[in-house]
């Protein structure tokens, strides 16, 4: 069974324009990277806030472990073990990077005040950029430096799945290679990763399988290297002058 | 053959006002003489009046007045000062009481240049409560806490109006002139603009609405309107005082607009006749009977958003026909064909800055008359910052704008619609509150627009533009009715309306379902065929592919690539801006 | 100059009232971006429940003020269930109406409960007062200032030395943000409710024995309060505590110097003013729209 199980998904957008998702299937297995590329608009965030619970998904089923997170409220799926670092990061700006990063662990319980700043500190070590920015706060701090804090306070979750959207989103190339080898570094030390993101081809380095999304359709999916052939990829992006 | 409705509109409701008019004096006088009938319909006939104005300001303008008897109070204080200590007729000191509320209005009303929601309520409650202080205080003019009596009733020449059923006959009167007036309101083009503002005040301006000043009026009007309703409440009872037109009657009368339904005229009488006599039957109630007044707005605001006439005024709307009679065609090539330049839209180093964020760093491009230029670019590189600089919903941080040779870096949204500028947003921006072809009408009487002056033309205009995008049939449905799709064609109906030099497609194709998308790029074809300067952003390749001239492709807020569709989709850059820069083998991650 | 000491602080306890009436109403303006009308209204129910248990059920004083606050805090949560919670999808204007029609609610019902004619309170003290110098304090106004002070250095504590002081701080900053990391929104959206409603009950309780206890008494305390917060700066905590003080002292001086019964409409025209002028406050963020 896999860890996260997505089948025939279908959703509309709240405003009534139509049906965002029309009918994706997806499957995580534990311990992955799986990513899911494709142009914007094409219903990549969609699939992770369903997952999340922030869209009401309008059919289809997804399953974590077995269990059915439809009809559950957004709190309820998050103590399931779902962790969403959502698009534009949204870190709390006028809290401090610790701060920020402690409440990640909001979903879980009894955890010792004590035992949460050992894991903060954890997270510290994984990030060695924020050190020094302990005690900055959120509002402070530039695209690559929230995009850290927001992938450490989703990790204080210890989620079973960890939902990245669009880590790359407004980032310098530098600064995006040095995130993902934050992403890389995560899934080696257990974590599983369902990752969306527009720049496909940094996502297939680091994935481990990948579904090309088009206008709410799974167009094609695979292994990174069959998918970075595939003329298909680079015509959803592009369009049809883009095969040359 | 044209469209045959503005005639017919010009004196629509005239008849039923004059047969209404004679329907009232005549029941003014039917009424038993004990005073107690004639009281009560005084004093609901005064408030209704009154609470017009709230329909006026909050119903179709959507501005939060709190104030409302505080102009009762002008107007009720006019006309007391005025024929007590001035001596004067009551008509004089009538106006004078309705000339200051309006004044007041008027001023009042420039306290929504930058504010809105409860800035606006405190704004509104304070100038209520120093009105109030003013009333009691200041006892050489206003008599103080007593209050003024002993107020004498009019005159007209032969016709005395001091028996109660002659004064009430003359309240009905003008109520019915009032409702008259405040039901027109709504279908005319002040009226339209005043809905616009309410729906969406973004939108409004970018459709060539002077947002500011739709606000100031509507507030004029509703103090006029609370003003005269004053008046005639100092002449019925003829004893008044500071206590009357105190911020509790101010939410009684809220309250009474928002019982009856503060979108209609009708509705201020359903609720005002309501919360007037119903106290009257439940008696017991009279201590009590504000706090059921508070628990009353609650309730209504859960529970009966559109107030009682809204219940009833559902079942009517559902029997809306469709309108009848052929149009012309949509002038589109005519009124486009006449700008001077060769390029219509010159952009020179455009640069916004939100803080440290450059979301436009030093763009420039050029759009060439008649062509259809598309800006593309990855998510976040800035090309909706890039269409709100230039209508004007931002103001740039440096760089320049002209459009048909003229300099527009620092005009207003609603200065670069008049000078030929219309444009349609990526969540779409229609008029809810209206009608498929009253929206587009918000567009064709744009000011500057060669139809805007004419009513008759201005539906026809309108029909034309909906004919063009395919929606003719369903013109006299609400907005809110028709499908997303169909919505966005509204907007481009609405900005078409307007005879734009230049459209502004802000991602036409979101939300669109395969077969919508394929029609809107047909309908783009078409527009492309009559000449129509067009810049679209958006995101779906093939579309664009099927209309663009030209691209500019952004990224980061810099532009990387500008040219013919066919070099800028296979440039090396612009590759790597969507698909990223080319990695090391797939798979050797860790 | 003794009497410009002794009207600042008149002034300052004054002022020390808005501010915290202004310090619950700022809370509910971030947390769940409401701007309660109501607010004043917590500070006659307040004090009328001290009333009550005081007065009428004869409880000593400080038990009494004990129980009023604990009733405070869970009229906080009825409250918001009847006036928030149903309307919390629909935008700015239905909530601000709706606390509109529950400040009018409550007035009349307590009006209806206890008549027209003013309540007496005593003070916290026997005592009247102390002589500092020049100045004589009262012993109530002493009491609002030292409470007033322990309760912002509360507010502090909680807020920015507690775990939940820091899920509150991020609720208000970004609630969907938070429901993501699984901090429970709807709860901490009710406790800023009770919170705000206890603040504004110790306020009214606090100032009952210097005004007299009546059902208008709220209305006047929570529009000046609300002048607090604009002058202060709309959505500033410091803003709220200075501008509540800034407002007592201007309007207390004004009241002396230039006129009495026109001491009321000072406030006014000080929030007029900064409304035209500077509707950002002393300390507050530019308003402006997003497209």
């Amino acid at each position: 069974m896999s860890l996260l199980e997505i089948e025939n998904l279908t959703a509309r957008y709240s405003s009534g324009a139509g049906d965002v998702l029309k009918g994706i299937n997806v499957s995580v297995e534990e311990g992955e990277i799986v990513a899911l590329l494709g142009a914007n608009g094409a219903g990549k965030s969609t699939t992770l806030r369903s997952i999340s619970g922030l869209v009401p998904h309008v059919g289809g089923s997804i399953k974590l472990g077995g269990v059915p997170l439809f009809g559950q409220s957004v709190e309820a799926i998050v103590r399931l073990g779902v962790a969403h670092v959502p698009e534009g990061r949204r870190v709390f700006p006028g809290l401090t990077v610790a701060e920020n990063i402690m409440l990640g662990a909001s979903n879980r319980k009894g955890l010792s005040r004590a035992e949460m700043m050992r894991e903060v500190d954890e997270k510290f070590e994984l990030f060695p950029d924020l050190v020094r920015l302990r005690d900055a706060l959120g509002w402070t701090l530039s695209g690559g430096q929230l995009q850290m804090v927001a992938v450490a306070r989703g990790l204080m979750a210890k989620p079973r799945v960890l939902l990245l959207d669009e880590p790359s989103l407004g980032l310098a190339p530098l600064i995006v290679q040095q995130v993902f080898k934050i992403v890389a570094e995560i899934r080696r030390r257990g974590t599983t990763v369902l990752l969306v993101e527009q720049n496909a081809n940094v996502a297939l380095s680091v994935a481990d399988r990948g579904y090309v999304l088009e206008t709410g359709r799974v167009l094609v999916s695979g292994k990174p290297a069959d998918l970075w052939k595939d003329p298909q990829v680079r015509a959803a992006y592009l369009g049809g002058h883009a095969i040359a | 053959m044209s469209v045959n409705l503005a005639s017919a509109r010009l004196w629509r409701g005239f008849p039923q006002a004059i047969l209404a008019c004679v329907a009232v004096v005549a029941v003014a006088f039917m009424l038993p003489s004990d005073g107690y009938y004639l009281n009560i319909l005084m004093q609901a006939v005064t408030y209704a009046i009154a609470v017009s104005g709230l329909v006026v300001v909050l119903g179709y303008c959507g501005q939060i007045s709190i104030a409302q008897a505080a102009f009762f109070g002008l107007g009720a204080y006019g006309v007391a000062i005025g024929m007590v200590d001035y001596h004067l007729g009551f008509f004089p000191a009538w106006l004078c009481g309705i000339g200051a509320a309006g004044l007041l209005g008027l001023i009042l009303g420039l306290g929504s240049l930058r504010l809105g929601g409860h800035y606006l309520a405190m704004v509104t409650i304070s100038f209520q409560q120093i009105l109030t202080l003013f009333l009691t205080n200041w006892l050489e003019f206003t008599h103080g806490p007593d209050g003024i009596r002993d107020i004498p009733r009019p005159r007209l020449g032969p016709i005395s109006f001091e028996g109660g059923h002659a004064f009430l006959a003359l309240c009905l009167v003008t109520l019915v002139i009032v409702t008259l007036a405040v039901w027109r309101l709504k279908t005319g083009r002040l009226g339209r603009a005043m809905q616009a503002v309410r729906d969406n005040e973004l939108a409004a301006g970018t459709c060539g609405i002077d947002v500011f000043a739709t606000k100031v009026i509507a507030f004029g009007l509703s103090a006029v309107l609370g003003g005269i309703g004053g008046g005639l409440f100092a002449g019925g009872f003829q004893y008044i005082s500071p206590d009357q037109f105190s911020f509790g009657e101010s939410i009684v009368l809220l309250t009474m607009a928002l019982l009856g339904g503060v979108q209609s005229p009708f509705g201020s009488l359903v609720g005002t006749m309501v919360l007037i006599i119903l106290p009257e039957w439940l008696r017991f109630l009279k201590e009590v009977y504000l706090a059921v007044y508070g628990a009353a707005v609650i309730l209504i605001m859960v529970f009966l958003p559109d107030g009682l006439w809204g219940l009833m005024l559902d079942r009517v709307r559902k029997r809306a026909k469709p309108i009848e009679g052929a149009v012309e065609k949509l002038p589109l090539l005519t009124l486009t064909g006449t700008a001077k330049t060769d390029f219509v839209l010159t952009i020179e180093g455009l640069a916004k800055h939100f803080g440290g964020l450059k979301a436009l760093d030093g763009i420039s491009l050029a759009v060439r008359r008649g062509s259809v230029h598309a800006l593309i670019g990855p998510n976040g590189s800035g090309k909706s910052t890039f269409i709100n600089v230039i209508t004007g919903l931002y103001k740039p941080t440096a760089g320049s704008v002209s459009f048909a040779g003229r300099d527009i870096t620092h005009a207003s949204p609603h200065e670069r619609n008049r000078a030929g500028l219309a444009r349609t947003f990526q969540n779409i921006r229609v008029f809810r509150g209206m009608t498929v072809l009253e929206n587009v009408m918000v567009g064709a009487e744009r000011p500057g627009n060669d139809v805007a002056e004419n009513p008759a033309l201005v539906v026809e205009r309108a029909l034309a533009a909906l004919d063009f995008v395919g929606l003719r049939g369903d013109a006299h449905r609400d907005v809110g009715a028709l499908s997303y799709g169909h919505q966005r064609y509204v907007e481009i109906a609405r900005a078409l309306a307007a005879s734009p030099q230049t459209l502004l497609l802000d991602e036409p194709a979101a939300g669109l379902n395969l077969t919508e998308k394929h029609e809107l790029g047909e309908l783009l074809k078409r527009l492309k065929g009559h000449g129509l300067t067009i810049l679209i952003i958006d995101h779906d390749m093939k579309l664009v592919e099927q209309v663009a001239d030209h691209i500019t492709v952004l990224n980061f807020g810099k532009r990387i690539a500008d040219g013919m569709p066919k070099d800028v989709l296979n440039h090396p850059d612009v590759i790597a801006a969507y698909l990223g820069e080319p990695q090391e083998e797939a798979g050797a991650a860790s | 100059m003794a009497i410009f000491l002794q009207l600042l602080f008149t002034g300052l306890g004054i002022g020390a009232i808005y501010a915290l009436v202004a310090l619950g109403f700022v809370l509910l303006i971030r947390a769940a971006s409401v701007v309660n009308f109501a607010q004043g209204q917590f500070a006659m129910v307040g004090a009328y429940m001290l009333v009550v248990c005081f007065n009428v059920l004869g409880l000593p004083y400080l038990l009494s003020m004990a129980i009023s606050i604990v009733l405070m805090a869970v009229f906080g949560v009825v409250f918001a269930g009847a006036t928030y919670w149903p309307l919390r999808h629909r935008g700015g204007l239905p909530v601000i109406i709706s606390t509109i029609g529950a400040s009018i609610f409550l007035e009349n019902i307590v009006l209806f409960l206890y008549g027209p004619s003013p309540e007496v309170l005593p003070g916290l003290f026997d005592s009247p007062g102390i002589q500092v110098g020049e100045v004589f304090m009262d012993s109530q106004y002493l009491s609002i200032l030292v409470a007033a002070t322990a309760l912002v250095v509360l507010q502090y504590f909680i807020f920015e030395k507690t775990l939940l002081g820091k899920k509150l701080q991020a609720t208000s900053q970004d609630k969907e943000m938070a429901s993501l990391l699984g901090i429970p929104v709807a709860a901490m959206i009710l406790f800023t409710f009770s919170y705000s409603a206890m603040l504004g009950g110790i306020a009214g309780m606090l100032v009952a024995p210097v005004l007299f206890v009546s059902v208008g008494m709220g209305g006047l305390i929570a529009l000046k309060a609300f002048a607090a917060n604009i002058i202060g700066g709309y959505g500033s905590i410091p803003g709220a505590i200075l501008g509540g003080l800034a407002l007592g002292v201007a309007e207390t001086l004004g009241a002396a110097y230039i006129s009495v019964p026109y001491k009321d409409a000072f406030a006014f025209a000080m929030l007029l003013m900064f409304l035209m002028v500077r509707p950002q406050g002393l300390f507050g963020e530019k308003i402006s729209e997003k497209a």
